[in-house]
């Protein structure tokens, strides 16, 4: 094993691993018999899956009016899920590949956890724009394609159309990401199978790697164009998102600022959502060597300025709704604060403004429990956000006579758990099945040591060079 | 309607361009007479196509009938539209003189009741259906003995604007030594006749003619609302408040009253007053008037306070400026108030001007004291036959238990009525009436105004009209037709002398609906003054010491409950509370926090002799501290018909519980005064029971003015409704104008309008809020009632919604009606953001939604700043098949999971189109009438082609009044809004408002 000896940097794999470790340690989980645990949760997952699959059943069979939707308020926890999800996307891409390319070798320990999240969070979140229209059996009319009526077309003046450009966009580069990066280690187990099966299906998954040194070339190269490709979905695919909202001219809706106040917001919830995900994974299946103190401090790091900007954007907003001079958009933003959703709004303030200072104290970087806490307070914040822009502008806009409440019934409750059945259920298939570490990146950085105790006057002159970029 | 007849009462010759209509009018009598003559008796079993086609018949093509609305008992003329055989739509008639083309939300929705499936179909004999034959039979022979035992036979009816039947039950008990017609009215008016007979001499009803009247003092009387004849007193209270003219004619309009009703909310000044603080107002403008004329009365009236001294000071101010163009009018059934209100009339002189004696109404006969008599009579057992029609005395009068019980000695009681209702279900027999538009039958409702009711539709259910019973019990057996003719011929005929023969004269009269002939003379006697120092001194008893009362009043969805079976009714929002599908108990804000009381809770509203009601209580503003009014009408046995009248799922709510009623029937508390019976209730003990039910609105937020999030008057006022003073208006067309905000843009213009472009304008000085185009509209697109708790839910689906806000200043409440539809903008964000173009805009400036196109994101209506579009939640159930009949054919049945909003009726669009291309000429203005502006009587609302700068709409397009509501958004909506002028000083409402940003 190559060592890269840093006085600078703490090491980013514990332990002491040898290739053989890391091999054995990510692939052993997926060779044993799945725990009590993993079954327990899996079971309770299917379980929600399952409740939220009736809710969505029903709704299909009934109609969308077993949602409290009303017609001052067309949409609510639909699109509030949806935006949610998607936002949850976010930080896996952003790991992925943003970190990529700026050589940011921590994300190598998270970055396929957060990838596979990334895919669960927007398949989660594509279910919604269809199931929330009327007739959903018809919702592949919001994609162009040729045909015999007309032809008709789609309007593509309408953020919906853009949406679902931008969401195909996003399933597709983030499947093909994930799974490209998925190849040498499907190869992997694919070598250390014992039955014939598993040998042939992740043979076949594999698509053939040899572990050449120009297998590797491509792949890398591959990686790399795709990390290209991948960052700028990081920025597009929430803006579009977010352009639902601003194209419109309902006042609380209708802001420019919207689109990197979505995109910070999404990053935000996504790294809290990661956070939560690695810091069971980590303990779940003993990865603590893998993603380490380290590594949760440096994702904290991203939400408190993340936070940071969100927070920025909450101000903004109530400045320019102030300074606009507009009645409309005033009134919109006293609303918010302080109308019949103020509750709401200042529980998305107190969970993405307030909590994540917490943050600043080191002891609670590094307390996992702490973490864990704070980043559930995260993501209900982050939900509420979108709660909050969608019911506060929708509910009191232009005329008072048509001002209108929503109040969730069963159904909206049961479909967002469903949505969370969903994304567990996919998260725990991938964990039983799949290596949930980049087997191949973690060695390239398990080399990266400290080179003598912290604190212990240095003598060597020897500078550590970079360690080499995986390209 | 395009028609040629003249709409005044002088010029009523055929017209001589006899136009296509008119000659469908008149083939379609023809027709209705062909079927009625040979299908009377038989029964249909197969339906075969027409071999030879008749002539008038094109499938596809509506023929128009002209009859008479029996909604009520005012008698407005109505076109019935039949398409294929099926009325499947009521509007007014232009050129009857009562209506004038207005026709109310009732009239309207009376159409539903023809397919109502429920509607008895049989005659019932001791509770079993039974036969014609076997139920004549029976009842002829006991009559024979009655007759022969010198029995007592009371024929009790609501008020019957019939001359026909009038004269067939005349004639009937004739035949008996001891027999008469009582008449009441479930909301009675008996008082106002009973003063005019102690002050004129003559038990009679007068023609108001507000019209004539530049001031107007009402008394409690709702009379744009639900009092006597509401859409005529419309239609002549917006004659005579016209911005047209300088100066302009506008009356001045006070508004007395204890609850907020929908006349009282478009008076120029509103006054609540407590029920005895009303008789000590009229009191004392009767003797501030008798002042001003230098006489002096009889008896002295006590002085009022501070606040009711200065109103009556400067209401009197105005009476006498205006004496003799003034009018006083009452709604309280309370003898002596009538007279007293007789007296300030006759010392204003109004009688002979604003008031017409001679040419008397008989919209409202009902006579409570025959009534009291009556009852007294059933009491005591000395009833031998007592038959009932049009009314339902077990239901809407006090003590209807122990009535029914009494009954129960009755030998002979017999109902006549559509369904098995509270008082058919204690008759031996029930003989079941058609519905007006299946049966002939004849009107006159107003002295000389006659009009025709014919059949247009086979009739669905084998039902006999009163009359051809009477025929056939005094063993003529003659049809309704023959019978209705005769009469005719006998008397009518006679009363006028512009057609020579009979025939012409009843075929023209079929073809118009109506026709005007000389009024029965009565003979009225000059004023009594003797009455009045008795009523005076009667009113001047009651003491002005504080007591809670409570107010029953008559629905003005559903009136006194002959309408609970309709479901279109049920869910109209009322015009004032907003409320559907229920009867509240309604109370000033300060009287509930007395009481500590919210919105929802039930109470209980105790009177002595155990008569008890339970009802949810609603805040109401601009209701009389004193006061609880309560809405007749509900309660009704059988509305649990309605327990799925909404969709099912699994958090539905029942619109009302199995077993149980749509509201409460609060009729139980009504109060016999004397000899009337009295709406104002005391000695009503308010118990709270602990029980919330919910109460489903169509409008949660009622007011211009932001919430005060900021503490106190921090709400802004919204730039929605322009309003201005008749002063600030005749100094300057434009007060109350807006800011015109900069709307430059930057794009080209995208849409050109080569032909037509549609657009509207809705007056809001004209616009009483009366609800009649939201139900026009709701028949004319098919739109499906979807239950109480769809509406609490805020999902009802009526595609035009009247906004009512409230502004309150001080003491003065003002009240504004905003009709809101589809604005069909020019730049419409619902267009922009329908991901697959189901909304689109044409060139003709139409926003049009392609049902079968729309996925249902629902985007274009949370972008639509008026959020006027509708969305199919569910599956709505649409009734029975026989319902499903009343569905206009040329409107799209929309499915679940897609948006639906106002076409601007581009159904009738595209008629009228055909039409004027089958004639080879253009389209004219008017020539395209939306069903919303048909029947609106108060012509509140101009549909037209606004790219013709000759058209009405154009022309009003550019009035100095009109506004776009929400123009600073840009989306250039095609419907433009008029300024709500009030003759008020007082309104500063120019001012203040908000900037646009």
């Amino acid at each position: 094993m190559a060592e890269i000896l840093s006085t600078l940097r703490p090491p980013l794999v514990l332990g002491n691993k040898s290739y053989a470790d890391i091999t054995d340690d990510v692939c052993s989980a997926l060779e044993r018999k799945s725990s009590t645990g993993w079954w327990t949760s899996f079971i309770i997952a299917v379980g929600v899956l399952i409740l939220g699959a009736i809710s969505v059943g029903y709704q299909l069979v009934t109609g969308v009016g077993v949602w409290g939707l009303n017609n001052t308020v067309g949409w609510a926890f639909d699109i509030t899920n949806f935006v949610f999800w998607i936002g949850i996307g976010h930080a896996g891409t952003l790991i992925s590949a943003i970190l990529f390319l700026f050589r940011q070798r921590w994300r190598t320990s998270i970055n396929r956890s957060a990838e596979a999240m990334t895919l669960f969070a927007v398949i989660c979140a594509g279910i919604f724009p269809i199931i929330h229209t009327g007739r959903p059996w018809f919702a592949y009319w919001f994609i162009p394609y040729p045909n015999f009526r007309g032809p008709l077309w789609v309007n593509f003046r309408s953020p919906l159309v853009w949406d679902m450009f931008a969401i195909g966009c996003y399933l597709t580069i983030s499947a093909l990401f994930w799974y490209v990066g998925l190849l040498p280690d499907l190869a992997t187990i694919r070598d250390r199978a014992k039955t014939m099966w598993r040998k042939k299906i992740f043979g076949f998954f594999s698509f053939g790697w040899d572990g050449s040194n120009r297998t590797w070339q491509r792949y890398e190269k591959l990686y790399l164009l795709l990390a290209g490709l991948a960052t700028p979905l990081v920025v597009s695919v929430h803006t579009i998102v977010s352009w639902d909202f601003a194209t419109s001219i309902i006042p609380g809706w209708h802001t420019t600022i919207f689109p990197p106040y979505f995109v910070a917001g999404a990053v935000f919830s996504g790294f809290a959502m990661v956070l939560m995900l690695m810091l069971i994974v980590r303990k779940v299946m003993n990865l603590e060597d893998y993603i380490t103190l380290h590594h949760i401090e440096n994702m904290t790091k991203v939400i408190i300025a993340t936070s940071g900007m969100v927070g920025l954007a909450y101000i903004t907003e109530l400045f320019v709704a102030y300074y606009s001079g507009n009645p409309y958009e005033r009134f919109a933003f006293i609303n918010r604060a302080l109308g019949p959703y103020g509750w709401a709004y200042w529980l998305m303030v107190t969970c993405n403004v307030v909590v994540p200072q917490f943050f600043w104290w080191k002891k609670i970087r590094r307390h996992v429990g702490m973490v864990f806490i704070l980043s559930i307070f995260i993501n209900v914040g982050m939900w509420f956000e979108r709660f909050v822009i969608i019911m506060t502008s929708l509910t009191r806009d232009f005329l008072p006579g048509s001002w209108s409440g929503f109040t969730p019934t069963i159904l909206d409750i049961t479909t967002l758990l469903g949505s969370f059945g969903l994304f567990f259920t996919l998260f725990l298939l991938f964990a039983r099945f799949l290596p949930m570490i980049a087997i191949g990146e973690v060695k390239g950085v398990a080399g990266v040591k400290r080179a003598t105790p912290p604190g212990a006057v240095e003598k060597r002159k020897e500078v550590a060079h970079e360690p080499a970029p995986v390209g | 309607m395009k028609d040629h007849l003249h709409t005044s009462e002088d010029q009523l010759n055929l017209p001589e361009e006899f136009s296509r209509r008119s000659f469908l009018k008149l083939a379609g009598f023809t027709f209705a007479g062909g079927v009625l003559a040979g299908c009377q008796q038989s029964n249909l079993e197969k339906a075969i196509p027409h071999l030879i086609k008749p002539e008038e018949l094109v499938p596809g093509v509506p023929l128009w009938y002209a009859s008479t609305c029996a909604g009520c008992s005012a008698g407005c003329g109505v076109l019935v539209k039949t398409r294929d055989g099926r009325p499947i739509k009521l509007e007014g008639n232009p050129e009857h003189p009562i209506s004038r083309g207005g026709l109310c939300a009732v009239g309207q929705a009376s159409l539903l009741g023809l397919y109502d499936s429920q509607r008895l179909g049989a005659p019932l004999a001791h509770g079993k259906e039974s036969t014609w034959e076997q139920v004549d039979a029976a009842i002829k022979a006991e009559l024979e003995g009655i007759r022969k035992r010198n029995g007592a036979v009371r024929f009790l009816t609501g008020t019957i604007t019939s001359p026909t039947t009038n004269e067939l039950v005349r004639r009937f008990l004739s035949t008996f030594k001891d027999a008469r017609h009582v008449v009441y009215d479930p909301v009675s008016s008996s008082a106002l006749l009973d003063a005019h007979e102690r002050t004129h001499g003559v038990r009679a009803l007068p023609q108001f003619r507000l019209e004539k009247a530049t001031t107007i003092v009402s008394l409690n009387a709702d009379f744009l609302g639900t009092w006597l004849s509401p859409v005529e007193f419309t239609k002549a209270y917006r004659q005579g408040r016209s911005l047209q003219g300088t100066p302009p004619v506008f009356s001045y309009h006070t508004q007395f009253e204890s609850r907020l009703s929908i006349t009282g909310s478009n008076a120029d000044e509103r006054v609540s007053v407590s029920p005895v603080e009303l008789a000590h107002v009229a009191s004392r403008l009767l003797s501030l008037l008798t002042e001003r004329a230098g006489r002096r009365l009889p008896v002295a009236v006590p002085l009022l306070d501070e606040r009711l001294e200065r109103c009556t000071t400067e209401c009197v101010e105005r009476l006498w400026r205006t004496k003799g163009k003034s009018l006083v009018v009452c709604g309280v059934n309370d003898v002596a108030i009538q007279v007293v209100v007789n007296a300030i009339n006759e010392v204003l002189g109004n009688y002979g001007s604003t008031i017409d004696l001679n040419r008397s109404s008989y919209q409202a006969q009902g006579n409570d004291t025959d009534l009291a008599k009556l009852l007294d009579e059933i009491r005591s057992g000395n009833v031998s036959a007592l038959f009932v029609d049009g009314v339902n005395p077990f239901y809407d009068l006090p003590g209807a238990q122990e009535l029914a019980a009494a009954c129960e000695t009755i030998p002979l009681p017999v109902s006549f009525g559509e369904r098995n209702d509270e008082t058919a279900e204690h008759m031996h027999y029930v003989l079941p009436q058609p519905h007006e538009l299946e049966r002939w039958n004849d009107s006159e409702a107003i002295a000389g105004i006659v009009s025709l009711t014919q059949p247009t539709i086979q009739p669905l259910r084998p039902a006999r009209p009163l009359m051809e019973t009477i025929s056939i019990w005094m063993g003529t057996k003659e049809s309704a037709y023959n019978l209705i003719r005769a009469e005719w011929e006998r008397s009518i005929f006679k009363r006028q002398t512009r057609e020579q023969s009979f025939t012409q004269f009843w075929n023209k009269t079929l073809h118009d609906g109506f026709a005007i002939v000389e009024p029965k003379r009565q003979a009225v006697s000059s004023f009594n003054p003797a009455a009045v120092a008795e009523s005076l001194r009667q009113l001047s008893t009651q003491s002005l010491q504080q007591k809670l009362f409570v107010e029953l009043h008559a629905s003005s969805t559903i009136l006194d409950g002959r309408h609970a079976h309709n479901a279109w009714l049920q869910e109209l929002p009322d015009p004032v509370t907003k409320i559907v599908w229920d009867n509240v108990a309604s109370l000033s804000r300060k009287r509930a926090e007395s009481l500590n009381l919210h919105e929802g809770d039930v109470v209980r509203l105790n009177r002595e002799g155990g008569r008890v009601i339970e009802l949810p209580i609603h805040i109401q503003q601009g209701h009389q501290d004193d006061v609880i009014s309560v809405s007749l009408g509900y309660g009704r046995k059988g509305t649990d018909r309605f327990h799925h009248v909404n969709p099912k799922w699994l958090q539905a709510k029942p619109t009302v519980e199995k077993g149980g009623t749509v509201g409460t029937n609060a009729a139980p508390l009504l109060e016999w005064k004397g000899k009337t019976l009295s709406y104002f209730v005391s000695g009503i003990e308010v118990e709270r029971t602990g029980t919330n039910r919910q109460i489903a609105v169509t409008q949660e937020y009622d007011f211009l003015t932001n919430p005060n999030l900021l503490g106190e008057s921090s709400g802004e006022k919204r730039n929605i409704i322009q309003q201005a003073s008749l002063a600030t208006f005749v100094a300057n067309p434009s007060a109350g104008s807006f800011p015109k905000p900069p709307l430059d843009s930057l794009w080209p213009e995208e849409h050109t309008y080569p032909g037509h472009r549609w657009g509207m304008v809705i007056d809001l000085t004209a616009c009483t809020g009366c609800s009649a185009c939201v139900i026009s509209c709701q028949v004319e697109n098919n739109i499906p009632v979807v239950g109480k708790d769809e509406v609490a839910r805020n999902r009802e689906l009526q595609w035009l919604r009247i906004d009512r806000y409230y502004e309150e200043e001080g003491e003065t409440l003002r009240v504004a009606h905003q009709p809101m539809l589809c604005q069909h903008c020019g730049n419409a964000p619902c267009e922009t953001v329908c991901p697959v173009l189901a909304t689109v805009h044409n060139s003709e400036g139409l926003n049009q939604q392609v049902y079968n196109r729309c996925v249902g994101t629902r985007y274009c209506a949370n972008n639509c700043p008026y959020k006027v579009r509708h969305f199919n939640w569910f599956q709505y159930p649409r009734g029975d098949e026989i319902a499903r009949m009343v569905l206009n054919p040329d409107v799209t049945v929309r499915d679940r999971g897609v948006m639906e909003k106002c076409t601007f009726c581009v159904q009738r669009i595209q008629l009228a189109k055909i039409e004027a291309k089958n004639e080879g000429r253009a389209l004219r203005d008017g020539d395209v009438k939306s069903a919303c502006q048909q029947s609106c009587p108060a012509d509140a609302i101009i549909f037209g082609d606004v790219n013709d700068p000759n058209s009405e709409v154009s022309r009003k397009m550019k009035d100095p009044r009109t506004y776009r509501v929400l123009e600073e958004l840009g989306v250039r909506p095609s419907i433009g809004y008029m300024t709500l002028v009030r003759n008020s000083d007082g309104i500063a409402v120019a001012e203040g408002g908000m900037k646009n940003g």
